[in-house]
Formats: structure tokens, sequence, C-alpha cells
């Protein structure tokens, strides 16, 4: 019986070890960098959806100064557009397809925004692996956002009530009390995103990043051989993400362990 | 009586949830003169709670009025001494009254001292040495000095209890609103809670406690409270309300606890 794997295949790939070490690299920085960009956007979407911006305040108020129970206007009242640009933010992207985001970054955005065609480290292509990032991060941040609203409000509401009736404003709340507390609730799913990202980020080679995706193709162009340098590539994508997940979990249960002291 | 002091003037407070239909405070009038000791009494769910977290507007009334230092809290503006319309701040409302939890609420991330000093150094500006100090002198007042390195999760009920005390007074507010302060606690652990309560009673200090203590409330009140379905619906000095309760609700309330 014929296999579908010919393991007279495998050396045939080695010359184009290289390829396959920079394809890691690149997978690699891509999804740090994403997951620095998706944090930042998702902590300030998270802050959008509890904030309590509500500008249109006034029309809900009854002629006494208090806040209106029911009617159009209440309801008008209590709009807060913050919290309407976050959700809608996050509802579209991640009710689309990540492919059309990265497609329409990178044919859209930054076919208007000209990006200067440098190398980085002699094989990155800046103007490739720059809107790689920038979609990845927007996408991630919506999913984030979620977790990270999830984990602030996970702290129980007596410490809000605590810092506040102490005079602390909803910012110093914020930044003294509820995120520190949250960090160690969110600091997981984080890490867990980032493996998530470093197996999406191979729709990136479709735009020409260079990262393990982009090695496969490059192998099969040249040789027409696909199966094999796949299974190298699964390998990869094996071996990075099979620890790290361990690696999280294992932090995961002794962080928890530290909270029952 | 000597003449005194009105410090919160309270008119026909109301707060209702789900648009009407539960009546937390259903028109609450009373006031409150500096060095009051005020306990306030009631069957569970009567609106004691919301009652006091209205007045550092914790919950926003939905009706009715709170003058305290003589401004109207519940209005978002308000005109000052030289006839000008300003913007009511309400931290620096909220830092003139201490409020106590039934469940502590201290910040578990920081130390006793970090609990202690949060506040004054970031809401009063007060440098870390100043702050570290004055928090110590408070801490050692409870007996708690020793502790101050120490992180919550460390201290027992009571000893949490007597930090949370001494980390509202550190803001040195005008008024302490106590919600059932003692309720949380181990019943060996309610005693040490109630002579720091007691002891600053005694050198003055504006109180409004929601307590289940009667003992606490007749020794140490000059004022009760009872209420009942978010009503007041009796009020008077610990004599007249525990030994000669006019109100069928209160006879009954009484009744079942004491
Ligand atoms: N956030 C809320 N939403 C809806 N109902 C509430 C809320 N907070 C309090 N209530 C209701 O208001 C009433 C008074 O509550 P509370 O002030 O906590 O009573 P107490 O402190 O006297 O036990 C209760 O019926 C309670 O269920
Ligand atoms: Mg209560």
């Amino acid at each position: 019986m014929d296999s579908f794997i010919k393991l007279s295949n495998f050396p045939k790939l080695l010359p184009y070890a290289q390829l396959f070490w920079q394809g890691i690299l690149v997978t690699v920085l891509l999804s740090v960098f994403t997951v620095v960009i998706g944090f930042c956007i998702a902590l300030l979407l998270a802050l959008m959806r509890l904030s309590n911006f509500c500008p249109l305040r006034f029309l809900g108020l009854d002629k006494n100064g208090h806040r209106k129970q029911r009617g159009f206007l209440a309801a008008v009242g209590r709009f807060n557009p913050l919290n309407f640009l976050a959700t809608a933010y996050v509802e579209i992207l991640r009710s689309t397809p990540v492919i059309v985001q990265v497609f329409i970054i990178y044919y859209g955005v930054f076919s208007l925004i000209k990006l200067p065609s440098v190398i980085l480290f002699g094989f990155i292509r800046f103007d490739r692996f720059f809107p790689g990032v920038v979609a990845l991060g927007l996408n991630s941040g919506a999913y984030l956002c979620e977790i990270i609203r999830a984990g602030i409000q996970s702290i129980d509401g007596g410490q809000t009530e605590a810092a506040r009736s102490l005079g602390l404003s909803q910012a110093q709340n914020m930044r003294y009390v509820i995120l520190p507390q949250a960090v160690k609730n969110i600091l997981p799913a984080i890490a867990n995103e980032f493996v998530i990202i470093i197996k999406e980020s191979a729709i990136t080679y479709t735009i020409g990043v260079q990262d393990i995706m982009s090695a496969v193709n490059a192998v099969k162009g040249a040789t027409f051989i696909i199966i094999e340098p796949l299974l190298v590539a699964t390998a990869i994508y094996f071996c990075l993400c099979f620890p790290t997940s361990k690696l999280i979990a294992y932090f995961e249960r002794r962080m928890s362990r530290g909270d029952k002291r | 009586m000597a003449t005194r002091d009105s410090l919160i003037k309270v008119t026909d407070l109301k707060k209702h949830y789900n648009m009407g239909t539960i009546k937390a405070l259903d028109g609450i009038t009373t006031e409150i003169f500096k060095g009051d000791v005020m306990a306030v009494i009631g069957p569970s769910g009567s609106g004691k709670s919301t009652f006091l977290r209205s007045l550092n507007l914790l919950e926003e009334p939905t009706d009715g009025s709170i003058v305290f230092d003589g401004i109207d809290i519940t209005k978002k503006k308000y005109v000052d001494a030289n006839g000008k319309t300003v913007n009511l701040n309400i931290d620096l409302l909220r830092q003139k009254m201490g409020m106590v939890f039934q469940h502590f609420n201290l910040f578990p991330h920081m130390t006793i001292l970090g609990n202690m000093t949060l506040a004054p150094m970031k809401v009063k500006g007060m440098s870390k040495d100043e702050a570290e100090e004055k928090a110590l002198a408070l801490l050692d007042r409870v007996g708690l000095k020793d502790r101050a390195g120490a992180y919550p999760i460390q201290l027992s009920g009571g000893q949490k209890q007597r930090v949370a005390i001494v980390r509202a007074l550190a803001m040195e507010p005008e008024v302490m609103l106590f919600d059932e302060p003692t309720s949380a606690l181990d019943p060996e652990m309610v005693g040490e809670v109630l002579d720091v309560m007691k002891e600053l009673a005694q050198e003055g200090m504006t109180m409004v406690c929601v307590t289940h203590e009667m003992g606490f409330a007749r020794e140490v009140g000059n004022r009760v409270l009872f209420m009942a379905d978010g009503l007041l619906m009796e009020e008077g000095t610990p004599e007249q309300v525990f030994d000669h309760p006019q109100n069928p609700r209160l006879q009954d309330f009484l009744a079942k606890v004491l």
C-alpha cells in the first residue's frame, strides 16, 4: 500500500531549514507584538464598556434634578456613547472572519498608508509584518476585551465601595484597587490568547508575512513537496503551543493555591 | 438638651429599584446632629443599608434631598457662599463621611499600612512619611500597630474590622457610617469592635450605626431609628424606643430580638 507520506522526502527539506527557523522567529515575534497591542486595545475597550460617561444625562432628569425612572428620555439620559462604540467594535470583530479583517487592513488601510520597505534582521519584511500585527492586534483586542471586562467585574463590589467611600475617584479606584487585583485573574487568559494567536497568525502568510506557513509554501513552490513540509509545520506549531499551555496551566494552579493561603 | 448643630438633614428620601416596583426607601425624613450616635434598627430588607449608602451617595437617591454641611448633595450643582454655581464634588463629599462595612472590604493586595495610607496619600496628597506616621498612631490606638506589615488575609475578623474603622478615620471624616459592622464576626470578636466604636462615640464622633446589637444601641446611642418597609416607623431615645415602643411593628420586632 502506498503511503501518502514519503520518508525519503524529508531529507529534501534540509536545504530549506533556514526558512523554517526564520518562520518560527517571525511567528513568535508576530504573536508577541499582537498580544501587546491586543492587550492595550482591550484594556481601553473594557474601560470604555465599564465607564459611566453619559453626556445626555441632563435629558433624563426630572424638574428636581433626579433621574427619571422610565420613558424614552430616561433611556436617552442613560446612553453611554463610549460603551456603545466599544460594544459595536467587539461584536463586529467577533462576528466576522479574521481573514477578511486581515485583508481589509492590508489591502485597504495600508494601501492608503505607505509603509517603508525596510527589512528587519535581514529577513522580516516590515511592510507585510506590520499590517499583520495591526490586523491580528485589532482582532485579539476584541476577544481580550471581554476577558478583561470579566476580570474587572469579578472583583467584589465591596472593594469599589470601600475605595469610593474613602474619597478615591473612579480612575484612582481602577488604578490602585481594582486593576492590581484583576490582573491576577486576567494574566492566564492573556497567556492563553498568546497561544491562540500563534496558531491564528498562520493566516498572515496570505498577505506575505514570512511565517512558518510561508516557509511551507516556499518549499512547495520550489520542490512540489507539500505533505512533508506541512508535517514539519505541524510539529513546530505543536512544540510552540503545547508546552506553553501546560506552563500556563501550571502557573494558574499555583496562583489559585496562593489565594487560599 | 443644648442647641445642637445640624450635620445632615434628610427630607423625604426615596430610593426605588426596578422602575419603582421595589421601594427600598419610601420617604425618610430625619436630621442628624453633630455628636449624635444614631442607631438604626429594623428587620432585614427594611432599607437600613440603602439609607446609609444614600447618605454618601453610594446609592443615587430617586427622590428627596440630603443636606450635608448646608449643601443638597442629591443635586449635581449647588450655589456656593459667593453666589456662584459650582459642580458637586462627590469625592470630596465622601472624604468627609467614613464608612465601615459588614464584610470589612479591606484591600487584599495591600498590607494593613498600605490600606491605611492609600487614601490619605492619593486623595489628600499627604506625603508617605506623614501618612504612615498617622496610620501607625491610629493602629496603635486599636492595638494593631505590630500588624502594620501584615496582609488582611492574615488577620482575624475582629482585627480586620478594627483596621477598617481606623482606615476610615485616617481621612478625618466628620461623620462615620457603620453598616452592621459586627454581623460577620464570630461572637467572641464582637466585643473588641464594639469597644472601639464606643470609644469613638465618647470622643464625640458623629456616628450612624446600622446594628443588631441592641445592647450597644441602648448603651452608646443617644437616638434610635426603627425602620420597616423602607419607612421610618419610630424614632426616639433608647429609653423611648426600647422601653416604651409605640408602633406595633417595633413591638413585634423587639419581641423577636430581645
Ligand atoms: N441593587 C438593588 N436592586 C434591587 N433591589 C435592591 C437593591 N438593593 C437593595 N434592594 C432591595 O431594597 C430593599 C432594602 O434593602 P437593604 O437596604 O439592603 O435592607 P437592609 O439593610 O435593611 O437589610 C430590599 O428589599 C432589597 O431587596
Ligand atoms: Mg443591610
